[in-house]
């Protein structure tokens, strides 16, 4: 049994619709569903203005559409899942603290913006601030996984404590900007800032990168704990090279400025 | 980490200027408020006070100045970083810092002076503001004005562009708790730059009406903003034509403040002036044509049905 | 018109305590003795107190709305007043924004305030802020004793002129009285530098030390007639051992008037961080022996905030110990502030101690007409969490539990656990209210005799103490019920409290070239205009000497 949206027509204007979200739906029946309440603009309209709905009483939520006007899907989910064919708005499963979220198109910014945990899986590319911390908070996504298979955009990982964040396209500026731990692992590298005034954590680049000023080159190895990773991404398609017959990761510590002790490995292939 | 124009007219020994070009944009400046200035702490003036200018080109203002460094373009942030790490006596390596334009003895020369002086002041203009790296670019060098008062007193202070801006800002701050990028459609203001910030939603096409009041977007905005105003409802109001007066569907025509309506003025350290009108306008005031509008709203029945809201949350979305 | 009727008044300043009476409300929003017609309340079982006064706080200014735009996390956290066609729309929090101040301070039966820090030169700013925070009445103090020019006359032994000096200046800020921070240790500040000990001359001065400016600005304060004494931040705020300090601060007041604020971040003993202890018992003690002088106890809860003051030295220092953020202000020729967020934890030994101090100075002084609720909002906790002190003021067995969660090593650092004194209702509303509205000067406020302002909180009795004193079940303002039942029914202005201290006529000619050598404001431009603030309403300056 699941629940299924149709979106009927795109939003004008932002439509603000945290309830949909596993943990709402779960218990309501299908007109209950029907009459949540969302906001357009400042209007508050029930759900079934915007979205047909099939099924009730379900944490397994599957929504269709052109959804890039809705905003906050998933927002502090702590169970179940929602997959989405189409594309979704900003704030996908931020503050979320577990279950799962899988999106067949692009997604836009601030997705998984300070989560506690759970899984988030973006097909196409997605905006910027993903798993960052809102605006003047201190810390980022504290744990969790999310993975972008196309690019991304500013900030991504900005003041993480912990989780993973993997990009498969490249990123733009400020990529794990004031990270404070966790693991961003870059399959097609970033542009310029990657690991600003980082504290603590790990970036991860198959792609040579252009190093801030203030990190310093450590060491070439190949450390045990990528083919740790390794092993638990393959279930995600993706190949993390490890051995020292393929070549080494270089390693950068800084930031400097913190002064911290983060730590970017670019891959150097053999 | 910031004071009053009054404290560096007073006590600013050294003066950093980055990104700006007061010479030019903000004439009086110099003389009224900073490195002309004699007074009771630096009785000599401009001889007791040493300036930088840190810019990506000697603009008119940098031949004030006693050092001159030219940065490359889109290295800010990047040197910023490098003396927030020479302060603390981390290494930074010779061929990072020449990435930069500048020499690692040009940089131990600033980092000895900040740490030698009593009194040191950032100015900062949109040369560094506005660039690549933006917001992170500014608050790059407040981090390191904060820094420096591990050593000695050390402040930092935007130049702001024209118009009330500071204003704004200051009250939208009391009001609401935010200073810009809000939005009120939950009935209580939330925050979001990026998301609720007048560019970004006109870029996006998020808003269905606009009202403008003393800013000519039309003139400073990107193409898709200035074309999703013109796709919508604009009311502009503004004592003169402006691009985005063109643009608009209804421009009301206001007296200018300050030259024939009254009102206060934040001036860029959030100082409040009066101003005083000098001439009389035919023209209502923008409070006046607001108020009215306000009255004229009121009149029609509220958006929300009685009692449907609480009166107080305690948990925001 | 309005008509309470069988509620068990508390009204210390004309000694009822207790006793069933009517109180009957005209429509100038005063306290009347008989009224025809109007609303009647019927308060049968329940409690009277006058409108709650607070004598210290930092509610509008730059500095506020500094806190305000450093702390959106907090925002976003914490509760929202939602926006009606009558009412604007707020956050409340660390830092509220100004109409969800007046709602939280009215929510909980409070409708005076006393903005206790107020720089000249954004005074225009702290006015407009005022106009923006609706139903408390207000008062705002001018910042002085780091004023350069008053400094000088001072330090030159020009006592006349300094008077002047500090008389032109209440009236240009369209004050009400005089703050004075950290005496001589804020200009030293502006250097990087700080003034610790009373009788060291000052940085930048020969002869002038902290000492010295304490009198000379509290006999200033007596001899112009404020009704409101000296408002004194003591030097050496929150430093271990900073008791003698205090002490002899006080001593250099002997024969005036003084309030001092905040007293419990200035009552540690021990040599540093690590022996940090409690000395309430020396200072309460000098209280209960000098009724010349009041105090709020600037009390500690545990939780977030963010330290606000004037004393930027001090907040120097606990932005090097938290390593958070810190905002800092400095205002020419003035003073200075400092902003640096904040969570006071039980965990830690120091902040338990400060928790502990703030209450054994309410327990210890033994006059509730000496020593005032406060929590010098938002440095201790915020204002809303009043309720949770007078809990624990009235309730001695919840304050042994409380004590237990702290750290054992505590115990011989503080007094608190040898205390059983409970506050009753009266002693209560003397606390919070009648006592610091005499403080203050303001003889309509904090009473409910005949001919006062008819600001009337009305409490549902009830076990639980906090609860009883966060949800009043009708707050009276000049006489319109404006709480009602947990509602916000009524949004009035509140009026600003003003002076105009005697100033020799001269004082302008003698300011106009100090001042245009010190400030980068046109002289008419600097002084505040009357017409610009709200529902001004003027208080006299009766010299102490023609009572």
């Amino acid at each position: 049994m699941t629940v299924t949206l149709h979106l009927k027509q795109p939003p004008s204007v932002p439509l603000e619709a945290e309830v949909l979200s596993p943990n709402v739906m779960a218990e309501l029946s299908n007109s209950e569903i029907r009459s949540l309440v969302v906001y357009h603009g400042k209007r508050q309209v029930p759900l079934e203005e915007f979205f047909d709905v099939e099924g009730e009483r379900s944490d397994e939520l599957i929504l269709h559409g052109e959804l890039t006007k809705v905003r906050m899907i998933g927002r502090a989910m702590s169970s179940g899942s929602i997959t989405v064919h189409g594309s979704v708005g900003m704030h996908l499963g931020a503050r979320m603290t577990g279950g799962s979220i899988e999106v067949h198109g692009d997604a836009s910014d601030w997705i998984g913006a300070e989560m506690m945990n759970g899984f988030i899986h973006v097909h196409g590319n997605a905006g910027g601030q993903i798993g960052a911390a809102y605006r003047g908070a201190l810390a980022g996504m504290k744990n969790g996984t999310i993975i972008v298979d196309g690019a991304a955009g500013l900030e991504v990982g900005m003041r993480m404590r912990r989780g993973t964040i993997i990009l498969g396209g490249p990123a733009v500026d400020f990529t794990g900007l004031q990270m404070k731990g966790g693991t961003i692992i870059l399959l097609s590298g970033a542009e310029i800032r990657t690991g600003a005034w980082m504290n603590r954590g790990t970036i991860i680049s198959l792609k040579p990168l252009q190093m801030m000023p203030t990190f310093a080159y450590a060491s070439d190895f190949n450390p045990t704990f990528v083919n740790v990773y390794t092993k638990r991404l393959k279930q995600f398609g993706i190949n993390l090279p490890f051995t020292a017959s393929q070549g080494a990761y270089q390693r950068y510590s800084g930031d400097l400025s913190v002064p911290g002790k983060g730590e970017i490995l670019v891959w150097q292939p053999a | 980490m910031t004071c009053t124009l009054g404290e560096v007219k007073q006590r600013a020994d050294f003066i950093v200027y980055w990104g700006g070009n007061p010479a030019e944009c903000h004439p009086r400046h110099f003389t009224k408020y900073t490195i002309m200035q004699k007074s009771k702490f630096l009785p000599r003036g401009r001889k007791d006070r040493t300036m930088v200018m840190v810019d990506i080109r000697e603009t008119k203002s940098a031949k004030a100045a006693n050092i001159f460094l030219q940065v490359k373009p889109g290295k800010d942030f990047e040197l910023i970083t490098i003396l927030r790490a020479l302060i603390k006596d981390q290494q930074v390596g010779d061929e990072q810092i020449a990435e930069t334009g500048l020499t690692r003895e040009a940089l131990d020369d600033l980092v000895q002076r900040m740490k030698s002086c009593k009194f040191g002041c950032f100015f900062f203009g949109m040369g560094l503001s506005m660039t690549r790296g933006k917001h992170m670019n500014s608050a790059a060098l407040l981090t390191l004005a904060a820094e420096m008062n591990a050593f000695t007193k050390f402040v930092a202070m935007p130049m702001r562009g024209h118009g009330n801006v500071t204003g704004a800002d200051v009250i939208m701050r009391w009001q609401t708790g935010y200073p810009f990028g809000i939005t009120f459609n939950r009935g209580y203001p939330r925050y979001n730059p990026g998301e609720f910030s007048t560019v970004d939603v006109l870029v996006r096409g998020d808003c269905d009406a606009a009202f403008i009041i003393g800013a000519d977007p039309g003139a400073t905005m990107p193409q898709p903003a200035i074309n999703h105003l013109k796709r919508i409802p604009t009311i502009c109001l503004d004592p003169h034509v402006t691009h985005t007066s063109k643009l608009a569907r209804v421009h009301i025509t206001t007296a200018a403040q300050g030259i024939s309506a009254p009102g206060t003025a934040y001036r860029m350290d959030e100082i409040p002036m009066p101003l005083k009108p000098a001439l009389k306008s035919p023209y209502p005031t923008d409070e006046e044509v607001v108020r009215r509008i306000n009255e004229a709203i009121a009149q029609k029945p509220f958006w929300l049905p009685e009692g449907s809201q609480p009166q107080m949350i305690s948990t925001q979305v | 018109m309005l008509r309470i009727t069988g509620g068990k008044i508390y009204d210390p300043a004309n000694g009822i305590d207790g006793q069933v009476k009517d109180l009957c409300v005209d429509d100038t929003g005063t306290i009347v003795s008989s009224v025809d017609g109007g609303r009647t309340i019927d308060a049968s079982g329940m409690i009277i107190f006058p409108g709650g006064v607070d004598v210290h706080t930092h509610v509008a200014g730059g500095a506020i709305n500094f806190a305000r735009a450093m702390t959106p996390e907090d925002h976003r956290r914490t509760q929202a007043f939602i926006r009606t066609q009558s009412r604007r729309s707020g956050l409340g929090g660390m830092a509220p924004t100004t109409f969800a101040t007046g709602y939280l301070y009215a929510g909980m039966g409070f409708t005076t305030v006393n903005e206790a820090a107020v720089p000249v030169l954004s005074a225009r700013h702290t006015h407009e802020e005022l106009a923006d925070i609706p139903i408390v009445d207000k008062a705002t103090l001018t910042l002085m004793a780091n004023n350069e020019i008053m400094l000088d006359q001072m330090e030159a032994g020009e006592y006349e002129r300094a008077k002047n000096v500090v008389a032109w200046y209440i009236w240009a800020a369209k004050s009400y009285g005089v703050k004075a921070v950290n005496p001589g240790g804020v200009a030293a500040w502006k250097w990087g530098s700080d003034a610790k000990q009373l009788t060291d001359p000052i940085d930048g001065y020969n002869s002038l030390t902290p000492g010295k400016i304490v009198t000379m600005l509290a006999t200033i304060c007596d001899d112009l007639g404020l009704p409101h004494p000296m408002h004194l931040h003591c030097n050496n705020l929150g430093a271990p051992g900073n008791i003698s300090t205090t002490i002899d601060t006080l001593k250099h007041l002997e024969g005036h008037r003084a309030h001092i604020a905040h007293s419990q971040y200035h009552a540690y003993g021990g040599d540093d961080w690590d022996t940090m202890c409690s000395a309430t018992v020396q200072l309460a003690e000098y209280f209960n022996t000098h009724p010349n002088i009041t105090t709020d106890a600037g009390a500690v809860l545990f939780g977030d905030t963010v330290t606000i003051t004037a004393d930027g030295p001090w907040q120097h220092l606990l932005y090097k110990l938290t390593g958070r953020k810190w905002g800092n202000l400095d205002v020419e020729n003035e003073t200075g502030c400092g902003i640096v967020p904040y969570t006071y934890r039980p965990s830690n030994l120091v902040n338990a101690v400060q928790w502990a101090s703030g209450l054994e100075l309410m327990l210890l002084i033994r006059n509730p007409w000496q020593v005032f609720l406060s929590t010098d909002h938002p440095n201790g906790g915020c204002f809303w969490r009043y309720p949770e002190i007078i809990q624990l003021l009235m309730c001695a067995d919840f304050r042994s539990e409380c004590i237990k969660t702290l750290p054992d090593r505590i115990k011989s650092k503080i007094t608190l656990p040898e205390i059983d004194r409970e506050y009753t209702l009266y002693e209560v509303a003397t606390s919070m209210s009648a006592g610091p509205a005499r403080a203050l000067g303001l003889t309509r406020k904090g009473n409910l005799g005949i001919g006062c302002d008819a600001d009337i909180v009305i409490y549902e009795e009830e076990d639980d103490v906090a609860r009883m004193f966060s949800h009043p079940r009708y707050v009276i303002k000049g006489g319109e019920v404006v709480i009602e039942d947990g509602d916000i029914r009524e949004t009035p202005e509140g009026r600003e409290f003003l002076v105009k201290p005697s100033c020799a006529p001269e004082t302008d000619e003698f300011m106009r070239p100090l001042f245009e050598d010190c400030y980068t404001m046109s002289f008419e431009n600097y002084p505040v205009e009357f017409e610009r603030i709200e529902n001004p309403n003027m208080q006299e300056c009766v010299n102490a000497s023609e009572k």
